[in-house]
């Protein structure tokens, strides 16, 4: 009996023990990296995993590309509960606290690598093989990888310019130095120039988010602006504006509706849905949601302050308000039906039977409608405040078009300059400017046209620092030079080998 | 092998016979001071006949000569020698041997006497506890032994705690491990401290080195009752309590708090007339009870302990909304089925139901809401709602209370500060219930003289269910949930571990040797599910099930989290004549978490003694009975619950609990960076220890040096040596060595003197030295987060304590201006993130401990305190963006007021200057008298005729006083995440008992 009862366990013992697979676990739910770019379908994959993290970056909880971008401008204040709610989009509007540490710089920072680390993943990989789609596959990558560098060199300079991804763990495979703009610069053209030969014409993608020729056009007319380099970029801007998929939106009212969504005046657009449903359990902060929660976030301030009875409008958190500065352009422009899509002003709120009590803070005397808090963009049913669909317009027509007057001004072409400037001011319901109007004059018809038409869109402070504008536009405002360039994030100085303190940005 | 014993006897036995000399039979009782002693050891000195006495204590001998001696032994017991010389009577009264010495310890796949260990191992048994009011093993453990901190994470009912043996080893899980019988558990919930018999504590790394994996944090060993040789035992023990908040904290009051945000800038806040002390008035008291019962008994051939346990605590806020409730049942049966082959299992079943609030939350906890929320807001309206409540109603989102009286709105705090009372009763819904089965079954057999086999099948099984919602509110538009919401969360582990192994002691003249050999695995199997819903018809908890959610807005989740591990160990162990000690271990752990090339490791140990009073120069009539010098050295492993597969490169649909998907089409993302290289997190021990025993056993000391190094942490995210510019996310990798060393005394004094008063002592020290000593990065990792400060408030950096606090020093207040002077520590002018520096450590330089004890007759007395020393604790509860909310009261009186005032804390206008320094540091040290115990035995009589054997009653006092500085609500309450240990995000104080026992046995 004790032999039976020992030999059984021994043989037990035997059977668990050398099964040598005992201690291999398959992983659950993920997908070999090695054979993934196997097939087309994958690729395609990938490329959504592109626009995911894009739709991820410009919305993301406090620390949005879309929200950082603006802060800085003349045309936006930080606004939201109080001077100290959000101290790190506070700092950016008001210059002079900008830390080194800031989380939403870093947040921004980081996934704009982390776009382009995944572009480098498919652009490497996709490169050598022969899947049938892979022209495609690389032009969509390429466009955005071209973007990311483009808005990094934008707002910090000289940056890291990494086009292969380390494979190994090492702190030494991690360290890469910083590139200066102008390499920058020509990795954004080369990438480009390939996205423009492989994408197809806008209304002939497979879904209507996707980007289009004509984006990477426009994006590579920009960025040769961006250089001054005006008379390159005048082609590839006269193809877009020559292109007939693409054209305004009949009046200003329609270019931010959810109804003209990746419509016409559409070249780069992220989109986000209202149908996932989230409600205060669910909802995911900080996680890549399908929702903009930044609509609800620089939406009018509830908690006694605006009663928006009348304005079609929900109550938000009071993030970018509109300055007292933008509110006087449109006013001195005649501005009616742009500035109603753009902004409104207590009076208005007033007179539609809305109120305000007290003053919120940063508050000027106007609310934001360009992207408002519309209870027609969210779910009819569940927590309206955090299922916004609103798509955030990265590239319109209206830009390239001002772009295109811009460059052809500075080229010496005011006749051309001033064609593309009256498209952009008849849409918004004002005259065409005078026939005579040329020169510096001309340039600045365009400026103050850009403040407006492309006001709470992330453009004027970058506009301003590169037309030299910045120091007389922005006076007294607590701006200085050194507010040109976000600093690069600590982290990236601290754990990056090739860079060193030197490295930071002046004056951080 | 047996049945040639049998055979010796019987042949010995008829030699006896035959022989001359006259032999007899001789009978008697065995019994030690409180009575008869079953199962004691009689034996004829010299010879194999012996016996032991039965359940009355009585034993019969027969074939005993005249001259023999009879050798009377029992383990605790002083053995006596007696000779017969023609008495056919001997009655034995045995004298309990002062020494524990002679006790049996508890050690890893085996038992050990005490005075042959060589590592530092602490007991506790099963006296020391039976009448404590503790709710959970965790708090048992805490103040009882040198070198255990117990961090309570909360006063919450039901809350567990952080247990940390010899210092925290690592940045992350540096809980112990438990072995509960024999068999490794996830949880210590569900052991009803009555139900343990002793519990061991392996501090050093030789003791834990045979657990190899996991045992890099120490072991603690828990033994639960066997029934004991004799009559059947019924006993019944029942608690009875009140619970209460005592708390040093004050908070502003009403017109101190409108003078102060006047001074601050606010002149909208007025007195209003409402005065509410939101401490007074979110806890309450409440009542706990506690029940356990148990039948024990055993024969020969089989012993049987069954009991069941019934704890019902409600918590001190929210009333009947917070509770914890604990049923257990267990069955220990143990058999001897023949002389080779014995057989046991221990079963339990236990199901626990709590439901908590939310706390160690600096935005939305309950107990953060009592601290920020204006004095201004009444609890409910009395008369005439103002017009957001009236709004609220009509709105259907007001809080209210069950009579229909509506919770204050915050009259002036805004964003997330809400009315707590309103938040505990009204918005807390649901609870988690877990149940547990824990299961193992043993068979040992003994294959031949000193060598045996075992083979145990432990297996532990939990489902837990949290499930939970939220009622509609709107109070602002960062506290509002405007739809009924619904989330349950679904596990269920299982685990099971199979061990054998082989046991062999061979005596070779004074040499004795013993050596072990086993093989064990484990599989562990944790599939989870998530369910959140919205949207159902009525806030009520008849609609709070999934079915009647809006199924558009429902989403799932689930996933499964898998281990294997084996091992195979291996001990031996050496003593000459009890003096000269040495052992040593070897265990190889293989664990499925490690990439291919590293998935084995081996964690080696030894450990060697020296019985000094053994020797022969040691005099016979030294004060000092029993001397021992140890030293022992080893390493211990831990695989921190890590994934697995780190070491494939993958790409997922899913990016952390949200999916990669963009207008309805699905993406993927790149998973973690493959790191083929990592391993083991490894740490390393060396004790040295001294064991003595003095004055006849009426003094024992214990005191040990010793140095642990952690090496290769494994760090869970390692983004952290990622460059953000890497653009790729790292998991887990190894990267720093954390050093713990420090001193632990114990030392205890017995004695009853000759008119019968018993009186002891016990004390415990350890004091601990912790820092890290290597980081990966040259950069601090960010630990615990705080509301609008970017760069953290704890910090794991080289040469600085594990998760220190981080913020800027200052050097008072500027007299003219009511501002902080910020102390500028980085040598650059002006004052920048980069002057915050270390201002404190939640780590305490010094942990104590002690019991004293009195007994007269049929009374007791006993008061239990502990405490800590050279800790700091940082209030993180404020909100910078929040600037009209309530603060401690030594904000106010300490303020500048106008220039030339030398203050303590700034003007009210600067004071969110003050969150991110080193003023919201405050010495967290405190000596508590964890309890103060009365108690009375009946008198036999008395309980006799109750037809009872014993009846003892006790009134208590737990927890109930606290000698701190500290200001915050409770110096002990620390945190559930490892790096904000020390971090006050406003926690459930623990609160202090009155209560009344009372137990029996019949």
């Amino acid at each position: 009996m004790k032999k039976y009862i020992f030999s059984t366990i021994i043989i037990l013992l035997i059977s668990v023990a050398c099964n040598k697979e005992f201690t291999e676990i398959a992983p659950v739910g993920v997908l070999d990296a090695n054979t993934f770019f196997d097939n087309e379908e994958n690729a395609e994959q990938a490329l959504i995993g592109l626009y995911d993290l894009m739709q991820y970056n410009y919305a993301k909880d406090w620390h949005s590309a879309y929200f950082l971008k603006i802060l800085p401008g003349d045309d936006a204040n930080a606004g939201g509960g109080s001077s100290t709610d959000q101290t790190q989009l506070q700092d950016v509007d008001d210059y002079a606290n900008v830390s080194v540490s800031n989380s939403t710089i870093l947040s921004v920072w980081n996934l704009f690598y982390r776009t382009i680390a995944l572009s480098n993943t498919i652009i490497n990989t996709v490169e050598g093989s022969t899947l049938s789609n892979k022209d495609f596959v690389l032009a969509e990558a390429k466009f955005f990888r071209a973007w990311c560098y483009f808005e990094l060199t934008t707002m910090w300079g000289d940056v890291p310019l990494r086009l292969e991804n380390p494979m190994e763990l090492s702190a030494q495979a991690f360290g890469i130095p910083k590139s200066p703009r102008a390499d920058i610069y020509t990795q954004v053209e080369a990438d480009l120039a390939a996205a423009i030969a492989g994408l197809p014409n806008k209304g002939s993608e497979n879904q209507n988010f996707r980007v289009s020729k004509g984006a990477a056009q426009a994006l590579l007319g920009k960025v040769l602006i961006f250089q001054e380099k005006y008379s390159q970029a005048i082609p590839y801007l006269a193809d877009v504006i020559a292109n007939s998929a693409h054209e305004l939106e009949e009046n200003p009212a329609n270019v931010w509706s959810i109804n003209s969504e990746f419509g016409k005046e559409s070249l780069f657009e992220l989109g986000y849905i209202s149908t996932n449903g989230y409600d205060w359990g669910n909802v995911a902060w900080g996680g890549r949601m399908e929702s903009s929660l930044h609509i609800q976030l620089m939406g009018p301030r509830g908690d006694g302050y605006f009663d928006l009875t009348g304005t079609g409008l929900l109550n938000g958190w009071g993030f970018n308000l509109p300055t007292a500065k933008i509110i006087s352009a449109f006013e001195a422009a005649g501005d009616v039906d742009r500035k109603a899509a753009t902004l409104m002003t207590e009076t208005e709120l007033v007179a539609a039977g809305g109120s305000l009590t007290g003053s919120p803070w940063d508050y000027e005397g106007a609310i934001r409608m360009k992207y408002a808090t519309r209870a027609s963009d969210t779910s009819a049913d569940g927590v309206r405040e955090l299922n916004y669909s609103t798509n955030w317009r990265l590239l319109r027509y209206s830009e390239v078009l001002l772009l295109a007057a811009e460059a052809y001004n500075k080229d010496g072409q005011d006749g051309n300059a001033r064609i593309e400037l009256n498209k952009v001011r008849n849409r918004a319901g004002l005259a065409d400017v005078s026939t005579t109007l040329s020169g510096n004059d001309l340039f600045e018809a365009v400026v103050n046209e850009k403040f407006l038409e492309l006001s709470f869109e992330g453009q004027r402070f970058w506009d301003l620092v590169r037309w030299g504008k910045a120091s007389t536009e922005l006076s007294s405002t607590g701006y200085s030079a050194k507010n040109n360039l976000f600093p690069i994030p600590i982290n990236e100085i601290d754990l990056n080998e090739a860079l060193t303190e030197a490295d930071q940005n002046p004056g951080y | 092998m047996k049945n040639n014993l049998f055979k010796n006897l019987l042949f010995l036995t008829g030699f006896m016979f035959c022989s001359f000399i006259e032999a007899q039979s001789v009978t008697g009782t065995i019994s030690d001071s409180s009575g008869p002693l079953p199962g004691a050891n009689v034996v004829v000195k010299g010879t194999t006949n012996g016996t032991t006495t039965d359940f009355d204590g009585k034993y019969t001998l027969s074939n005993v000569s005249s001259d023999a001696v009879l050798s009377v032994s029992y383990v605790g017991y002083f053995t006596q020698e007696i000779s017969v010389s023609d008495q056919s009577t001997i009655n034995v009264t045995l004298i309990a041997s002062a020494s524990e010495l002679e006790e049996i310890v508890v050690v890893g796949y085996g038992t050990k006497q005490k005075s042959l260990v060589t590592g530092s191992i602490s007991s506790i048994n099963s006296k020391e506890i039976q009448s404590t009011s503790n709710q959970r093993v965790e708090q048992v453990l805490q103040g009882r032994t040198s070198g255990v901190t117990v961090v309570t994470s909360s006063g919450s009912p039901g809350a567990g705690a952080k247990v940390r043996i010899r210092g925290t080893g690592s940045n992350g899980n540096s809980d112990p491990l438990y072995i509960v019988d024999g068999m490794k558990v996830s949880s210590i919930d569900n052991i009803a401290p009555s139900d343990i018999a002793n519990l061991e504590v392996l501090k050093d790394a030789a003791s834990a080195a045979i657990y190899g994996t996991e045992g890099a944090n120490g072991v603690i060993i828990i033994t639960t009752k066997q029934g004991k040789l004799g009559e059947s035992v019924v006993s019944y023990s029942s608690q009875f309590g009140v619970q209460s908040v005592k708390t040093k904290m004050n908070l502003m009051n009403a017109s101190q708090f409108v003078t102060y945000m006047n001074e601050a800038g606010n002149s909208a806040v007025v007195d209003n007339g409402i005065k509410t002390d939101w401490i007074d008035e979110t806890f309450n008291d409440s009542f706990v009870q506690r029940h356990d019962i148990s039948v024990s008994g055993a024969s020969e051939k089989l012993s049987y302990y069954l009991s069941g346990s019934f704890l019902d605590d409600n918590g001190t806020v929210g009333g009947d909304n917070s509770y914890y409730k604990r049923y257990t049942l267990r069955a220990n049966l143990k058999s001897e089925v023949n002389d080779w082959l014995e057989i046991g299992s221990n079963i339990t079943y236990s199901n626990t139901g709590v439901s908590p609030i939310a706390e160690d939350d600096s935005f939305r906890g309950v107990v953060n809401n009592v601290l920020l929320i204006d004095p201004l807001t009444p609890v409910t309206y009395a008369g005439a709602l103002p017009q957001r409540a009236v709004d609220g109603v009509a709105a259907g989102t007001a809080m209210m209370d069950a009579n229909g009286n509506v919770y204050g709105y915050p009259t002036y705090s805004t964003g997330e500060v809400i009315n707590p009372v309103a938040s505990s009763n009204f918005i807390y819904r649901g609870n988690i219930d877990t149940d547990i089965i824990l299961t193992s079954v043993y068979a040992k057999l003994k294959l031949a003289k000193g060598l045996s086999f075992t083979s145990r099948l432990g297996y532990e099984r939990s489902n837990r269910l949290d499930s939970r919602w939220n009622p509609i509110y709107a109070v602002t538009s960062e506290q509002q949930n405007t739809t009924v919401t619904l989330r349950n969360n679904i596990n269920r582990n299982s685990r099971w571990l199979w061990e054998n192994f082989a046991s062999y002691s061979k005596e070779v003249g004074n040499h004795n040797f013993t050596a072990l050999l086993g093989y064990s695995a484990e599989k562990i199997k944790n599939p989870y599910f998530s369910l959140q819903g919205s949207d159902v018809a009525q806030p009520t908890e008849e609609f709070a099930y999934f079915d009647y959610t809006n199924r558009d807005n429902d989403i799932i989740g689930g996933s499964i989290y898998q281990k294997n591990t084996e091992s195979v160990f291996g001990r031996l162990s050496y003593d000459y004549l009890g003096k000269y000690l040495i052992e040593g271990s070897l265990r190889y752990d293989k664990s499925s978490v490690f990439p291919q090339s590293e998935k084995g490791g081996y964690f080696p140990a030894i450990s060697s003694g020296w019985v000094v009073s053994k020797e022969d120069f040691w005099s016979e009539d030294s004060k000092i009975d029993y001397l021992k010098v140890r030293a022992s050295w080893g390493q211990n492993g831990s695989d921190a619950n890590l994934p697995g597969n780190g070491d494939i490169q993958v790409f997922q649909t899913v990016d952390g609990s949200t999916s990669v998907v963009y207008q309805g089409v699905t993406g993927v993302t790149p998973g973690d960076l493959a790191n083929p290289s990592l391993t083991w997190e490894r740490s390393e021990q060396l004790d040295l220890g001294v064991d003595l025993r003095a004055l006849d056993g009426r003094l024992n000391f214990a005191a040990d040096y010793f140095i642990k190094t952690t090496k290769d942490l494994i760090i869970p995210n390692g983004n952290i040596i990622a460059p953000p510019s890497l653009g790729q996310t790292v998991g887990a990798i190894n990267g720093g060595t954390v050093e713990n060393k420090g001193f632990e005394f114990e030392i205890g004094y017995n004695n009853t003197t000759d008119s019968g008063l018993r009186y002891g002592i016990d004390l415990n020290l350890s004091t601990l030295s912790n820092k890290v000593t290597s980081v990966i990065v040259p950069s601090a990792l960010v630990g615990a987060s705080a509301p609008q400060n970017d760069d953290g408030v704890t910090r794991f950096e080289e040469g600085f304590p594990i998760w220190y606090f981080y913020g800027y020093q200052t050097d008072g207040i500027n007299p003219a201006t009511g501002e902080i002077n910020i102390v500028d520590t980085d040598g650059v002018e002006g004052i920048t993130s980069n002057d915050k520096t270390m201002i404190g450590s939640p780590q305490p330089d010094m942990l104590f401990g002690g019991n004293i004890s009195l007994g007269y007759k049929a009374f007791d007395f006993n008061v239990m305190f502990q405490g800590t020393q050279g800790n700091d604790i940082f209030s993180a509860y404020h909100q910078p963006s929040r600037p009209i909310t309530n603060k401690p009261i030594e904000y106010f009186t300490g303020r500048w007021q106008q220039p030339g005032d030398i203050a303590s804390f700034p003007g009210a206008a600067n004071i969110a200057d003050a969150y991110d320094t080193d003023l919201m540091v405050q010495d967290g040290s405190y000596v508590r008298i964890k309890q103060i115990q009365f108690g009375y035995n009946f008198p036999k009589e008395i309980a006799e005729k109750l037809k009872l054997k014993s009846l003892r009653t006790y009134i208590s006092l737990d927890d109930y006083f606290t000698f701190t500085k500290y200001n915050g609500l409770d110096p002990e309450s620390g945190s559930y995440s490892d790096n904000s240990i020390g971090v006050d995000r406003g926690f459930y104080p623990i609160p202090a008992k009155a209560l009344f026992g009372l137990s029996v046995e019949f």
